[in-house]
């Protein structure tokens, strides 16, 4: 398992497409800063105002970014064929998997986690004394949130793997999270209430404020699960999706 | 050879490597190397890197990975990436990793097409020497006299079905050339011919 581990971290750091991938998800800080800057200015005018906070805004960059990195991490290999050779190297099917998930999980854990919390460091070093709204709360009052959001990083790359394992190509396993992220979430939304707020509290993006204890949004309200439900959910995400794509690896001809 | 290696699952029967399924194997470039398909690379690695991913998941080192590079002639561009490869580098660099646990038992899905003929002779002269070492080669191809020139026993199948295994002594004896016998012993199956 160390071997094939080994292998995997080196599969994924030999081709330009993962520093693709984390380049485009760590544009959030930039695009933190600009906002940061942009709202700070507002405030200069105005006084004080209510913004989102950049972490919050643009996590969905990041989300969909790291996802791409864990859909190619298997798919690339179908596309290319290359599938064939790793698994002559690696008969063993589960254990190529599984090495691909814990590369994928590891990778994007660490790259989701240093570029939330640097651009939240970056943003509140810039508003400073100003009232935005998101940055009047302690480090400890947001951790959770910043936690959550990360892992939702996490558990997308690994939906995403799971999923391109089960379809064997890029564009089907993207779409299938854009779907997940954006797509569900928009229909749900516009449900008569109160079916719109049960649906979406169970949909990914509405995760990350119950596990933080937070409301869904303005308009959908408070969500139906305790923080530790709404944690349990995540974590079925990816797990429903990689025993998906586990059983489709193992039964189908490479 | 699908089957052999797993890739694929036999609807009936089992395939064996030195009486072990070849999925069970724990270190299985040290005991089989294939090349089935030279194209089935990702092109973005380079040709080192694409290596030591392989070798890697067996426990081989970067020292035998230069090794091997160095053996089919790929050391110069080692660094390149193999989307910018031609055929025939591509080919010497699947050869490269069959051989990287260098393994008794090898076998490859035909090496030799849309090769030059520089690349052919070059191939031959490595299945050749390869098996003077005393490894057993399994090779696949439809070439008929490049067989003739290289192979020592001869496996022919049609339609999934075994229809003869000799050596190529016996089949030039009985039949005026290798391709000879190979149309008539598989003229009953032919799935798709042109009318003769």
């Amino acid at each position: 398992m160390k071997a094939v581990l080994s292998s995997e971290w080196l599969k994924l750091r030999s081709v330009t497409s993962t520093y693709h991938a984390v380049g485009t998800a760590a544009l959030t800080v930039a695009l933190g800063i600009a906002w940061t800057l942009y709202v700070s200015a507002l405030a200069d005018e105005r006084g004080t105002l209510r913004a989102a906070a950049p972490e919050q805004g643009f996590l969905p960059l990041v989300q969909m970014s790291l996802a791409v990195l864990g859909v190619l991490a298997i798919t690339s290999e179908y596309a290319t064929g290359m599938i064939r050779t790793s698994l002559v190297t690696v008969p063993n099917r589960s254990t190529l998997f599984l090495a691909k998930a814990a590369i994928v999980g590891m990778t994007t854990f660490v790259a989701a986690h240093a570029i939330l919390l640097l651009t939240y460091a970056t943003s509140r070093q810039i508003t400073s004394g100003r009232h935005l709204g998101f940055n009047e709360v302690s480090f400890s009052h947001d951790l959770p949130v910043l936690l959550a959001s990360g892992m939702s990083v996490t558990a997308l790359a690994l939906v995403g793997l799971g999923l391109g394992a089960a379809v064997r190509s890029t564009a089907g396993a993207v779409m299938s999270v854009v779907t997940l992220l954006f797509v569900l979430p928009g229909i749900a939304t516009y449900l008569p209430p109160p079916w719109n707020t049960r649906i979406s509290t169970i949909l990914l993006p509405s995760l990350v404020p119950q596990i933080a204890g937070q409301r869904l949004s303005s308009r959908l309200g408070d969500g139906f699960l305790a923080p530790w439900a709404a944690l349990a959910v995540l974590l079925a995400y990816p797990l429903v999706a990689l025993a998906i794509g586990y059983y489709q690896l193992k039964r189908k001809d490479a | 050879m699908r089957l052999i290696l797993g890739l694929d699952a036999p609807t009936s029967g089992q395939a064996l490597v030195n009486g072990h399924r070849y999925t069970s194997l724990r270190r299985p470039m040290r005991e089989v190397g294939a090349l089935l398909d030279a194209s089935a690379v990702h092109g973005g690695r380079s040709a080192y890197n694409h290596l030591l991913c392989l070798a890697r998941t067996n426990g081989i080192g970067p020292a035998r990975v230069a090794e091997v590079l160095d053996q089919v002639g790929l050391a110069a561009v080692a660094r390149r990436r193999v989307g910018g490869f031609s055929l025939g580098m591509k080919q010497r660099l699947g050869i490269a990793a069959a051989l990287l646990g260098d393994p008794g038992i090898l076998m490859f899905d035909e090496p030799v097409n849309g090769l030059d003929p520089d690349g052919v002779r070059w191939i031959r002269d490595l299945m050749r020497s390869l098996a003077a070492e005393g490894r057993t080669i399994l090779l696949s191809s439809h070439l008929m006299s490049e067989m003739a020139l290289t192979a020592e026993r001869i496996v022919i199948v049609g339609r999934g079905r075994l229809i003869a295994e000799a050596t190529v002594a016996e089949l030039t004896t009985r039949y005026p050339s290798l391709e000879d016998a190979y149309m008539v012993l598989t003229a009953d199956s032919v799935q798709y011919g042109a009318a003769r």
